[in-house]
């Protein structure tokens, strides 16, 4: 092993040591919270994008950055003021701030520019912001059951809505908190950005893959409610979770569509 | 011997009939309702009617003048006579609850706790640090009350988990002056509060905050009445699955997809 080598592992070693608890909490989270438990699924990701684009860092000459410091010292802050009662998101955000302080002092702006991606995919391992999460919660339940009752209404079917309750012929559904959408929101927008990267798709499309997802996860929610109120059997059990599992499905259809749309448009404009 | 038996009776009935409160069909459709005045700052969400009896000052939402950013799902009542009856409903729930024999001592602090239906006493306040957590054991219909001498205090960030059929319309907080709910805190159940109720910024009830004689006071929250407005509780909608099986699928079909030339020659397809 490399000077350089041992001095990235020991860096690694020391960093896990210091974020321990935040790890621990992040994890806790991703193990209670069916919203967040992709999170398992993220540093396995962004391990297999950063061996997959070995090549193209390797061959980037380390050049250190005294920069790193202050990056790791305002690292170091966040995580005595998450420690100290703010929180887990601060925390976490910390952690991703001391690894670029880290990345910067091993091997300076270049490695960072290269490993940009791999820290766009670490933030959706952030755990939940509270004041964010309380906030957009009930506004997308009744998103949710707006959409679901307009879906309904369109399909000629007669639904009362309260709220976020929904009555169709009798048939009553609670558009619960869990039910906000946020779970379809999260998945799809990692798997849009994961999805970019896959097909080397330039910076605009995978930028237009990432906004489409949050309007086609908000509207494939509405359609699962629909779902559940119009057919009572769909409201919980396995029929519940495979129609949830099929509309997930097909929004990721949608995604691969709107790219070949979008590639097909950028080589029309090249032509 | 007689007195011995009359005790064992006693003791059987106790048990066995345990304490059930219910609110009154008026009051059952407020989310909000206050003494003296409700106010608002910020985009709280009420689903449920809100009002305010005897007094009449309501401030900070659309739909009742000077307006306001709150938004309210059912009507706003001010010191109508369904405000009243509402008032009158919550008197009597509130005695009911305040005399339900206790068969429990709640800690000055609840969070970290887990407990079982029953009724749980404090003689002076209850707060929640963290997250408590409420299991019904499977019993949809039980009910978990907190009959406390004087405050109730959720810290910022705390939390009610409610588990196991556990139902926010069958949690009651009796509350002997005030209750403040902090910071971005979660809280579940009807508040039954004496005085007033406070909410801190960002703060969620998942129930109903009912004060008999002061003011309720919203700052950017969301109070949900529990099983809306009327008829009985209505099923939830199950989530989704889990993000982890969500994005797995996608990770699987992506792999699948990134390799299907190689598995293609694999099956001698090409």
């Amino acid at each position: 092993m490399s000077r350089r080598q041992a001095l990235v592992v020991l860096t690694a070693l020391v960093l896990l040591a210091c974020y321990a608890s935040t790890l621990r909490g992040m994890v806790e989270q991703w193990s209670t919270d069916e919203d967040m438990s992709h999170g398992f699924l993220v540093p396995i990701v962004i391990l297999w994008v950063i061996w997959k684009d070995r090549e193209r860092w390797r061959e980037l000459e380390p050049q250190p950055s005294w920069w790193g410091f202050a990056l790791l010292a305002i690292g170091g802050c966040m995580q005595l003021a998450a420690a100290l009662g703010v929180g887990l998101f601060a925390g976490a955000v910390a952690f991703l701030v001391s690894i670029a302080g880290a990345v910067l002092c091993l091997g300076g702006f270049g490695w960072l520019r290269a490993l940009a991606f791999p820290f766009v995919l670490g933030l959706f391992m952030l755990p939940k912001l509270a004041i964010v999460y309380n906030q957009a919660t009930l506004p997308l339940q009744l998103l949710a059951s707006r959409i679901a009752a307009g879906l309904l209404t369109s399909a000629g079917i007669g639904v009362i809505r309260e709220g976020n309750i929904l009555d169709v012929g009798g048939h009553r559904v609670l558009v619960a908190e869990a039910c906000n959408g946020i779970r379809y929101l999260m998945s799809l927008g990692f798997m849009a950005v994961v999805f970019g990267y896959i097909c080397d798709s330039k910076l605009w499309i995978r930028l237009a893959l990432l906004a489409a997802a949050a309007p086609v996860a908000i509207i494939a929610n509405g359609i699962r409610v629909a779902a559940a109120g119009w057919l009572p059997v769909l409201d919980a059990g396995v029929p519940h979770a495979i129609a949830g599992w099929l509309i997930f499905v097909a929004c990721l259809a949608i995604l691969v569509v709107l790219r070949q749309i979008l590639n097909k448009a950028q080589a029309h404009d090249q032509i | 011997m007689k007195r011995f038996a009359v005790l064992v009776v006693w003791s059987a009935l106790s048990v066995g009939l345990k304490a059930q409160i219910t609110l009154g069909p008026t009051v059952d459709t407020f989310a909000v309702l206050a003494g003296s005045t409700v106010t608002n700052s910020g985009p709280t969400v009420v689903l449920g009617n809100l009002g305010v009896s005897p007094g009449t000052a309501i401030t900070g939402f659309a739909g009742i003048a000077p307006g306001g950013p709150g938004q309210v799902s059912g009507t706003i009542n001010s010191a109508n006579g369904f405000a009243l009856q509402a008032q009158t409903e919550l008197t009597a729930a509130y005695n009911a609850a305040a005399g339900a024999a206790s068969t429990g001592v709640a800690s000055a602090d609840l969070g970290g706790q887990t407990l079982f239906a029953g009724v749980y006493t404090n003689a002076t306040s209850i707060g929640i640090t963290g997250t408590l957590t409420l299991n019904a054991q499977g019993n949809p219909n039980a009910q978990f009350i907190f009959q406390m001498g004087s405050t109730l205090t959720t810290a910022s960030n705390s939390s009610v988990l409610l588990i196991n059929g556990a139902q926010a319309s069958n949690v009651f907080w009796k509350v002997g002056s005030s209750a403040t709910l902090g910071t971005t805190s979660s809280l579940a159940g009807n508040i039954l509060a004496q005085a007033s109720i406070s909410f801190g910024t960002g703060a969620v009830l998942q129930g109903r905050a009912l004060a008999r004689t002061g003011a309720v006071t919203l700052l950017s929250n969301s109070i949900t009445a529990p099983a809306g407005l009327s008829g009985p509780p209505p099923p939830l909608v199950t989530p989704a699955p889990s993000s982890l099986i969500l994005v797995f699928t996608a990770l699987a079909g992506a792999v699948i997809y990134q390799s299907r030339k190689r598995l293609a020659r694999s099956f001698g397809l090409r």
